[in-house]
């Protein structure tokens, strides 16, 4: 069934369709519509879950981790200052390999008080051990959150999924609703083999000795390079089942691009449009969209842009004394794999922080400075500052 | 485990961090120095209540909706729960923690609503212990003496209750107006105690009808005649025609009798009595007021009942004092008052009032009705039992010519009808007590309940189940975990209008219905006594408590308790204790 | 591709009157995108709401700078603020008032449409008098003037969007359709109300 509504919605028929277990969440804006439909859901008996109302953000993973300990299938939402709140159970979530999801509406952090979207407050979190997938528009919100819990439960790793503040949080746009009884066969009851049991008592995270906490370190990044192959699966069946499939990266009129664009959530929608508009004209523009940004897709990236010449990355984030954040990771990943020779020039931009209005213009010019420009020469390439 | 695991590789190493083996091994209760324990103590209210009701417990009851039982618990100590849930000036309200955190629990209208219910119903599941063959006779039908006759009954005694008036029930039949008290609500909660086995014999005066001697036959006696006789102005003009006594007033209205009033009635006095004599006269027709030498605040009457005469339009005025009634041809006229100021403390610690030289002045008047405090009438009874014009007797009733008990407002105490009933099972107490070659006093740890003097039928007859109580450990506001209560308003009593209402004998005040009844009594704190709550069993970081099967709390698996204290911290109730290991 | 802006207070439901827009397009199997102004909402400041309408997907998701047509909820906001900023010329301008659309001749570079929306939501009883409710009947005068979109499917999508006293709106927005007045200042003249 299709239905025009709003990005923070989305997220709600996402988990609702997700037969989540326990929600536990702390009001903030722009994600307080997501929660507020749930309660709904749950006051109204339309979703047979247990609501939390918590004091904080800490305490609404930490109510999210013991459910989830517990065997639960448990959901929360934050955004910025939230979300920064959580810090130190993101940790404790992904480390006590808890399947937890948690939807993420991008905000920019304060002060100054900013409520508009920025990208920094989840990329943030990069080193926390949880997965992360970006958002281009609010039918891939919601097909994003039920293949989370696919994801999260088979690797035991909780999955953060980001959309842009207002830009899809407050956006109505049309969505197809998937039928409950498809997403039943996609994704079922989740039955960890491990779980905390008052019959049957352990000591969960407990004190790990130098002996083996390396060990257990080993483990989980282990864990998370196989997170990859089992997000594109994931991404492949649900294609499957309701006619959309979903990849790590996507390309969009990459092969024979001259310049491609990197980006992540609704700026690889405005790229797509004016790609559009270069393609009409002759101008071969590419786009390499960032789906998952954790675990890093680095193969996937490599094998997309071997032999490309110029790449624009576009950040509406920043990492301070260093650059944009996809920037760095793109470079990263591509970089040092004893093939100097080949490696294309990367351009940095840094957009939109705290919610500027990103144009069609604005990208625009992003391709035609990187069209223009023979080789890469600063770090960070400020769009739109007013100096 | 005494074995040691070793991991050697990656393979080894479980997929989360989770222990091999049960964490049961660990026996965390070897750390503890401190052990919490159910330990329930009392609620400010039961303390409060000279009846001793156990409250806390038919607040459990009524809060389910199971009436019966919250009935059943109420009789338990107090046979007239639907005549209480009237005329108390419930004490446990003023008493309850709820007051420090919104507003006190409406006990007496839920009280009320119990006692309705049981009428209603016709509850009567009363069981007599073992039949005895010890006869016992009670002087005086009313709350004293029927309490006393109610618990002797339950006893197993034979009971006889004689009263000189031609009903029984005492002042609650003759003094209390209708309005506030219902005939056939009293009638209905007497009869119970009748069809239950407890004799009654009216028309009998004790000391007159039944000379003393013969009255001192019995095993054993309870002197409950009660105070009757008004106090005397002392004033002159006392004799003229239209001045009353109030006790007589009301009780001739309760008898049913015609009594002719003229408009300006003066009704002296501001206790209980007055107010009933001054709206009395309201529904008469006539006019009346107030005259009360102290001000509105040291006024002795029920608060509730000061409210209702002012809501009903009737004048009070404070700091005056008949001087003098002035009469034509043997007929009142008129009252010479003079005003007062108040002074030092007296005795009772209200601050005396004290004439003021020069500030005589005269309203007139065509009736005085005077209700300045009673006094007993114990022609009948032997002078060595009396001593300051009460029956001289200990906590228990207990006079010193045995087997002579004495209670109600005939011995040294508050004259309501809630101390009456009290001192009633205290007697009853006593006198199986005495009866059996015991003493009373050697029991008082074990049926005290709080520590102002009330005691427990319950824990009397041993009937207690469940955990240990603290008779004595009274909970306090601060002994409440409040953050587990929401801030709520208490129920709203129905009332009559008071334009209808003056009119007429109609009862002013009504009954709140099942769902307010319980949905009032969910605000009861339950202070000191688990209500299986679950607030332990869900914070126990050990899992070391767990339900037991029957209905009372829960156990705790000391092996795995290590004495952190946070169920005692997180009871909303103080049901649980900490105490040191060891004792 | 068409993108239109609303104009309103905070509370005056310019933001579901751009929602109830949108999914009336989706009926008719447009492309359609709906938003606010981004961030705090105020009673009574002004804000705004938008709507872009194409036949594909749509992709940008920049605010809108040049709409093709606006509509003006409160015709005091006219001297408050710029409502034909960006606007194109030729667009429409739909202005809740009582006024002749001649009355507006500082705007005679667009195409004036004005209906009496606060008239006719208080005569249906939405909102108070006070205070009418003028979202729902507006659309009846967009639909019409416009025709991107079929009354009906306002109408539908006012029973689906609206919470409470739907039949009122749906009269409302009909009684609108009706009498919204153009610069040649006759009442136009009704095809179908179907």
């Amino acid at each position: 069934m299709k239905k025009v509504m709003m990005g923070n919605h989305a997220v709600s028929y996402g988990a609702r369709l997700s037969r989540v277990d326990v929600i536990a969440a702390y009001p903030i804006t722009p994600q307080t519509q997501i929660v507020e439909e749930l309660s709904e859901l749950c006051a109204d008996g339309k979703l047979d879950a247990k609501f939390i109302k918590v004091e904080s953000e800490h305490s609404a993973m930490a109510s999210c981790m013991g459910a989830s300990a517990a065997g639960g299938r448990a959901f929360t939402a934050t955004s910025s200052q939230g979300l920064a709140l959580m810090h130190e159970l993101l940790h404790f979530s992904s480390g006590g390999r808890l399947p937890i999801v948690m939807a993420n509406v991008n905000r920019a952090l304060g002060p100054g008080w900013n409520i508009w979207t920025e990208q920094t407050d989840s990329l943030a979190q990069r080193d926390t051990g949880w997965l992360q997938f970006y958002c281009e528009n609010n039918q891939e919100v919601l097909d994003t959150v039920i293949m989370s819990y696919k994801i999260a439960e088979q690797l035991s790793l909780p999955v953060m999924l980001v959309l842009d503040a207002f830009i899809l949080s407050h956006t109505y746009e049309i969505v197809d609703i998937p039928e409950q009884e498809a997403i039943d066969g996609y994704l079922p009851p989740y039955k960890p083999e491990i779980k905390m049991d008052v019959d049957n008592p352990h000591a969960f995270g407990a004190l790990v000795t130098p002996d083996h906490y390396y060990e257990i370190r080993y483990k989980l990044q282990e864990t998370m390079d196989r997170a990859p192959e089992v997000a594109r699966k994931a991404g492949e069946e649900y294609g499957k089942l309701v006619g959309r499939p979903y990849d790590i990266v996507e390309p969009y009129m990459l092969d024979d691009a001259d310049v491609v664009i990197v980006a992540a959530g609704t700026l690889v929608s405005n790229s797509r449009a004016v790609i559009n508009e270069y393609r009409e004209k002759g101008i071969k523009v590419g786009l390499l969209k960032l789906r998952m940004f954790r675990p890093f897709p680095t193969k996937r990236v490599r094998e997309l842009l071997a032999g490309k010449k110029k790449i624009a990355v576009i950040d509406r984030n920043i990492s301070f004394g260093a650059t944009g954040i996809f920037y760095q990771e793109l470079k990263a990943a591509l970089y040092g794999q004893n093939n100097g020779a080949g490696s294309p020039d990367i351009f940095g931009f840094i957009i939109g922080l705290g919610g500027r209005d990103v144009t069609l213009e604005d990208i625009a010019e992003i391709v035609d400075y990187t069209l223009e420009k023979e080789k890469n020469e600063e770090d960070i390439i400020w769009m739109g500052l007013k100096r | 485990m005494s074995k040691k695991i070793t991991f050697t590789s990656i393979a080894d190493l479980p997929p989360l961090v989770v222990s091999m083996g049960t964490t049961e091994v660990n026996a965390t209760g070897s750390w503890r120095y401190l052990r919490p324990v159910y330990h329930d103590k009392t609620a400010p209210c039961i303390e409060g209540c000279p009846a001793s009701e156990d409250i806390e417990q038919y607040m459990y009851w009524a809060a389910r909706g199971d009436f019966d039982k919250a009935w059943e618990v109420l009789v338990e100590e107090n046979p007239f729960p639907a005549v209480c849930g009237r005329v108390c000036y419930h004490p446990c309200e003023s008493s309850c923690n709820r007051d420090h955190f919104d507003q006190s629990l409406g006990i007496n209208s839920i009280e009320r609503f119990i006692g309705d219910h049981g009428l209603e119903f016709s509850l009567d599941r009363f069981k007599v212990a073992e039949e005895r063959e010890q006869k016992i006779a009670v002087a005086g039908a009313g709350p004293a003496g029927l309490a006393a006759a109610y618990h002797l009954r339950r006893l197993g005694y034979q009971v006889t209750v004689y009263e000189k008036e031609e009903k029984p029930g005492g002042i609650l039949q003759y003094g209390i107006p209708r309005y506030r008290l219902p005939k056939h609500i009293l009638e209905a909660e007497i009869m119970r105690l009748e069809r239950f086995g407890v004799e009654i014999k009216t028309g009998v005066q004790v000391g007159k009808d039944i000379p003393w001697n013969e009255f001192l036959q019995h095993d054993a006696v309870f002197l409950a005649v009660g105070v009757h006789k008004s106090r005397k102005l002392n004033v002159p003009g006392e004799d003229l025609d239209g001045v009353i006594a109030g006790l007589d007033f009301l009780s001739r209205i309760n008898s049913g009798e015609d009594v002719s009033l003229g408009k300006n009635v003066a009704v002296i006095g501001g206790g209980n009595t007055a107010m009933d004599a001054v709206r009395t006269a309201l529904r008469l027709g006539s006019t009346p007021a107030i005259y009360y030498r102290r001000t509105r605040a040291e006024m002795p009457a029920i608060l509730d009942e000061i409210e209702e005469a002012e809501r009903e339009g009737i004048p009070m005025e404070f700091l005056v004092t008949p001087v003098e009634l002035i009469g034509e041809n043997g007929a009142l006229k008129a009252m010479k008052l003079q005003r007062m100021e108040l002074g030092e403390p007296d005795e009772s610690g209200r601050r005396r009032p004290v004439p003021v030289e020069g500030s005589e002045y005269v309203v007139e008047v065509d009736n005085v009705i005077t209700a300045i405090g009673e006094q007993g009438d114990f022609t009948s009874i032997p002078e060595k039992l009396i001593e300051w014009g009460v029956v001289k007797s200990d906590a228990f009733g207990q006079t010193e010519q045995r087997p002579v008990f004495a209670g109600g407002d005939i011995i040294e105490q508050p004259h309501t009808v809630v101390h009456a009933i009290g001192s009633g099972k205290k007697a009853a107490m006593a006198i199986h007590a005495y009866l059996n070659g015991g003493d009373i006093a050697t029991l008082a740890d074990k049926i005290h309940v709080g520590n102002k003097g009330g005691v427990s039928f319950l824990r009397f007859r041993d009937g207690h189940e469940g955990d240990p109580v603290d008779n004595h450990e009274v909970v306090t506001f601060e002994n409440i975990n409040t953050s587990y209560f929401t801030r709520k308003d208490r129920h709203q009593v129905p009332e009559l209008d008071v334009k209808t209402r003056i009119t007429n004998f109609e009862e002013v005040k009504g009954t709140i219905d099942r769902e307010a009844a319980m949905d009032e009594a969910l605000r009861c704190f339950n202070c000191g006594v688990c209500n299986m709550c679950d607030n332990c069993l869900v914070f126990c970081p050990d899992v070391a408590i767990k339900r037991r099967d029957d209905r009372f709390r829960y156990e705790i698996d000391y092996a795995y308790c290590k004495g952190c204290g946070i169920c005692v911290v997180e009871c909303p109730r103080s049901a649980l204790s900490l105490v040191p290991e060891g004792k | 591709m068409i993108e239109i802006r609303i104009h309103g207070r905070g509370g005056q439901g310019a933001v579901i009157a751009s929602k109830i827009l949108a999914s009336a397009l989706f009926k008719e199997d447009k492309f359609v995108q709906s938003f606010p102004t981004f961030g705090v909402e105020r009673r009574g400041a002004p804000v705004a709401a938008f709507i872009r309408i194409d036949e594909e997907q749509i992709l940008v998701r920049s605010q809108i700078y040049k709409p093709d047509d606006v509509i003006v909820l409160d015709p005091t906001l006219i001297d408050a603020v710029d409502v034909t900023q960006g606007l194109k010329s030729g667009g429409w301008i739909l202005i809740n008032t009582t006024r002749a659309p001649k009355e507006f001749d500082k705007l005679s570079e667009f195409r004036v449409a004005t209906v009496d929306a606060s008239g006719i939501a208080a005569k249906h009883g939405l909102g108070s008098k006070a205070h009418p409710i003028v979202n729902t009947a507006i659309l009846g005068a967009f639909a019409r003037i416009t025709g991107y979109v079929k009354l009906e499917s306002i109408l539908e999508a006012i029973t689906e969007e609206v919470p409470f006293a739907r039949k009122a709106n749906v009269e409302a927005s009909k009684e609108a359709f009706r009498s919204v007045k153009t610069e040649s200042d006759v009442v136009l003249k009704s095809e179908s109300e179907s």
